[in-house]
């Protein structure tokens, strides 16, 4: 049996294992969703030294990214520069204080500076995407192609406009709406919103079945 | 039907998936316009000044949906000799960043005797990348790929590849085509792989659970084809043998077969299920009458 096998008779054993959940709670699916777990985290730390923290900050630190040819020449000189790397890495250590009561105040420090950049990014990343879509939002309600009516994209738009129109006003609750014509726009928001979320759930269930099919080692090897 | 017991659905639902998947046996596809648009896309990509940036954010989950869009994609721009450069944000897409591209040159030098795609030329596997949206912003504001990226996943320094033998600007990337199940990772390259004058066209394949959400960036005009869960690679791959002929079967033909009878098999339980139910109700609120 090779190496390919084996890694196919392995998935096919651990697939088991967690699918065993689907008759009762046993000790193999336990047994398995910890294994699962553990090398969850540890394939992550790994990975985060092995793709980022070697090749771009250590190696280019202590040189170790310079190669010396035969004749006894370097494919670049050493940047000291490089040794500047050394104070967001030990800024970044302080996270650590967080297991100690006398200075956990540290390791807030760095969870403020993180969560300033994660907003900053997040608010310039809010604008890119939903400015493009607030304007293709506005749609045309009489459609014309090629100089002709075009039934199909008006129908489109009109249910788009309507929708969103309905949906939003739907969930407006600064004033308490009466009348026919608010139940009328008020009901039919909520109407498209369930048609919405059956579209949302049957999707669901493609997702799932998928999954099985990529628990298949055959079909997808 | 209400006292079925459930791992008999199971059951039913687990034959269902398998027969064709074992049989190796597919039916057509049903058309899918915005598969047709990422298909048109591709085909517009001039080879000789084209260069596509295929994001793999997908791991073993959803590989039975995300793995046959990309190798689709990844056949087709191969096919047309368009240089890609693969890349991924997720850890756990490691090894389908060394496999499918391989996959895809075994299967094209079979067909093309003589032929041969190679590592550098052909493809770049930049590897996965810690850094998630703070990396994606970095490309648009560097000079280049290189200076982002320096060396590829094999640790080989990218001036030594023939694809980043000249600089390789964010303007140079004429296609970006996004692969995941994971909403949070498609975001990024939506909110930051664009330069204030430039934005390549962007493909994206994603699951079928995050279909509705897909579908708000693809009537915005932010994505320009999208690949909807196994369905949109299924009619790719459909796209792709009434252009190459010779081309054999896939895994997303026999996945799709495979999905499509599991899902008649739901809807029959479901219709029966509810017709059991009402006329148990029906009965029931009969006697009590």
């Amino acid at each position: 049996m090779d190496w390919h096998q084996m890694s196919i008779l392995s998935g096919g054993v651990c697939t088991l294992a967690i699918f065993s959940f689907l008759i009762k709670e046993n000790p193999f699916y336990r047994i398995f969703e910890h294994i699962f777990i553990g090398i969850a985290s540890g394939l992550g730390a790994v990975m985060g030294v092995r793709y980022f923290l070697w090749p771009e900050i250590i190696k280019p630190m202590v040189g170790k990214d310079i190669i010396v040819f035969p004749d006894g020449t370097y494919s670049k000189p050493y940047d000291p520069l490089y040794l500047l790397y050394l104070f967001p890495l030990l800024f970044g250590l302080l996270y650590y204080f967080i297991y100690s009561k006398k200075y956990g105040w540290l390791a807030k420090i760095v969870i403020g500076f993180s969560l300033g950049a994660s907003a900053g990014l997040a608010f310039k990343g809010f604008f890119a995407e939903m400015v493009p879509q607030l304007s293709s939002s506005f749609k045309q309600l009489v459609v014309f192609t090629e100089g002709s009516f075009d039934l199909y994209g008006t129908a489109s738009n009109v249910v788009f406009v309507f929708t969103l129109l309905a949906v939003m006003y739907y969930f407006l609750f600064s004033f308490r709406g009466e009348g026919l014509a608010h139940k009328a726009i008020s009901g039919s928001g909520r109407w498209l919103m369930m048609i919405c979320f059956g579209a949302f759930f049957g999707s669901t269930v493609m997702a799932r079945l998928a999954l099985l099919v990529g628990a298949d080692p055959v079909s997808t090897e | 039907m209400g006292n079925l017991d459930r791992r008999i659905i199971y059951l039913l639902v687990v034959v269902a998936l398998a027969y064709p998947l074992l049989e190796k046996w597919s039916i057509k596809p049903a058309r899918m316009a915005s598969a047709d648009k990422f298909f048109t896309i591709v085909e517009s990509l001039a080879p000789d000044k084209s260069l596509a940036f295929v994001a793999l954010d997908f791991g073993p989950n959803t590989k039975a949906e995300n793995s046959p869009q990309a190798e689709v994609v990844i056949e087709h721009l191969m096919r047309r000799r368009i240089p890609v450069i693969l890349f991924s944000q997720y850890v756990l897409a490691d090894p389908f960043l060394k496999s499918i591209p391989l996959k895809i040159k075994e299967k094209l030098e079979e067909e093309y005797q003589g032929q041969t795609w190679r590592y550098g030329f052909d493809w770049v596997n930049l590897g996965f990348r810690p850094g998630g949206g703070l990396i994606i912003q970095s490309i648009p504001k560097s000079k280049s790929l290189q200076e982002v990226f320096k060396v590829d996943a094999n640790g080989t320094p990218l001036k030594e590849l023939s694809i980043f033998k000249e600089d390789v600007p964010i303007e140079k990337i004429s296609l970006l085509a996004e692969f995941t199940g994971l909403v949070g990772a498609f975001d990024t390259y939506v909110q930051f792989f664009q330069k204030a004058d430039y934005r390549p066209v962007f493909g994206h394949g994603c699951t079928s659970i995050t279909i509705p959400e897909a579908y708000i960036f693809l009537d915005s005009g932010q994505i320009k084809g999208l690949l909807e869960g196994i369905a949109g690679a299924a009619w790719y791959s459909q796209r792709l043998s009434q252009k190459y002929p010779n081309r054999g079967k896939d895994d997303a033909l026999l996945i799709n077969t495979g999905l499509g009878i599991a899902h008649l098999l739901l809807i029959l339980l479901i219709l029966v299920g509810n017709l059991g139910e009402n006329i148990g109700h029906i009965k029931h609120k009969g006697g009590v009458g």
